[in-house]
């Protein structure tokens, strides 16, 4: 059982589907009277918003983003990757609302902001389920944050180690022995 | 899940289809049904197709109790609307190299059936040790290929349906239900 590499639960997944139903019902009170297109960055971000846009109350478009690091290594301090797959649709003149899995660094994150305001969208958002707030290394302004989490190795809910563990419907922390 | 009826005037829906609760439900006796079909299996590669199945993917790959990497693949057609060969531009490949792992499609609807067979075709080519489908909606009447469904969450009949993926014009895809359209929607716009 994948559980069984589970060293402990750090987020259940009621905590987590509490939290989400709040989320929703800010963004919606906050998105009230506009239509937000929103961007998600795969893989790991699929989950939380598959649960986050149930709860939106107002119509909204989802689009989707892959990235890569630069030639398999690690993203550098720039935060620059290289996008996979871009947006089918323009987000000019939209309300754009980002949604991550984690911001650690925040250098990702961080470069896909900046990279969105460059298409001349009327507004953009951050929204994150995890926040590691002793990871960052560059401010990114986070508007929606599900949980602030200490800087453990955690995985599920759309979070991998090695493409495993994303299915979990709780986030844990993973037991050392297994990526050390 | 809260009553989201509220979302869209309720004039835009004729009435809902398939409820939370029953996709639920049945999700839950799809995954305990890919689980036990692949308890032996050490290497499950469950590919999403976007957007449409990216809802019934989360629900799905969290209930089921093996191992397994998820994928996802994002296509598009060539010009206007589908042809009858099904070829679709693929606008985002598979992550990893599937040869000899065992591969299910997720898709959320499957209509014609040319999308789906075009798939399962294009990834046979590239040698992966098994290959099924899993798809939440099919609409029979619509068919005009075969196509082998390994795994259906409900067949529906050949209305317009929104919501749990499904979209029209961007819209109405995160409906925690299926819900059939009404013609004037898509009949204004088309």
């Amino acid at each position: 059982m994948l559980e069984d590499d589970i060293a402990k639960t750090l987020v259940s997944e009621q905590q987590i589907q509490r939290r989400i139903a709040e989320l929703g019902q800010q963004i919606s009170a906050d998105y009230s009277d506009r239509i937000p297109f929103i961007v998600a960055v795969l893989k790991g971000a699929y989950v939380f918003l598959a649960d986050l846009c149930r709860h939106l109350r107002m119509p909204h478009e989802v689009h989707f983003m892959a990235i890569s690091s630069y030639g398999g290594r690690a993203i550098q301090s720039s935060g620059v990757v290289r996008i996979l797959m871009d947006l089918p649709a323009s987000p000019e003149g939209r309300h754009v609302l980002v949604v991550e899995d984690i911001v650690d660094s925040g250098r990702t994150l961080d470069y896909i902001l900046r990279n969105l305001q460059t298409r001349n969208p009327a507004s953009v958002r951050a929204c994150t389920l995890l926040s590691k707030p002793t990871r960052r290394e560059i401010p990114v302004p986070l508007d929606y944050v599900g949980f602030e989490i200490p800087d453990e190795f955690v995985v599920g809910y759309g979070l991998d180690f090695d493409e495993h563990y994303r299915n979990l419907p709780f986030i844990g922390v993973l037991k050392p022995e297994l990526y050390e | 899940m809260p009553d989201l009826a509220d979302r869209f005037s309720s004039d835009d829906i004729e009435r809902v289809l398939i409820d939370a609760a029953t996709i639920e439900r049945r999700v839950d006796e799809m995954a305990r049904q890919v689980s036990a079909d692949f308890a032996g299996v050490d290497q499950l590669m469950v590919v999403g197709v976007l957007k449409g199945a990216f809802i019934f993917m989360a629900d799905l790959c969290r209930r089921l109790t093996i191992r397994h990497h998820v994928d996802f693949i994002a296509l598009s057609s060539y010009g206007r609307g589908a042809t009858t060969s099904g070829v679709v531009r693929m606008m985002m490949d598979l992550k990893t190299n599937i040869e000899g792992s065992h591969v299910l499609i997720v898709e959320d609807i499957v209509d014609s059936g040319y999308t789906l067979d075009y798939l399962l075709r294009n990834l046979s080519t590239r040698n992966p040790a098994s290959l099924r489908s899993c798809v939440l909606l099919s609409k029979p009447e619509r068919r005009q290929v075969e196509v082998r469904i390994d795994y259906l969450g409900f067949e529906i009949p050949d209305v317009w349906v929104v919501g749990y993926g499904l979209d029209y014009a961007d819209t109405y895809r995160t409906l925690p239900y299926i819900a059939e359209l009404k013609a004037r929607i898509y009949q204004q716009r088309a």
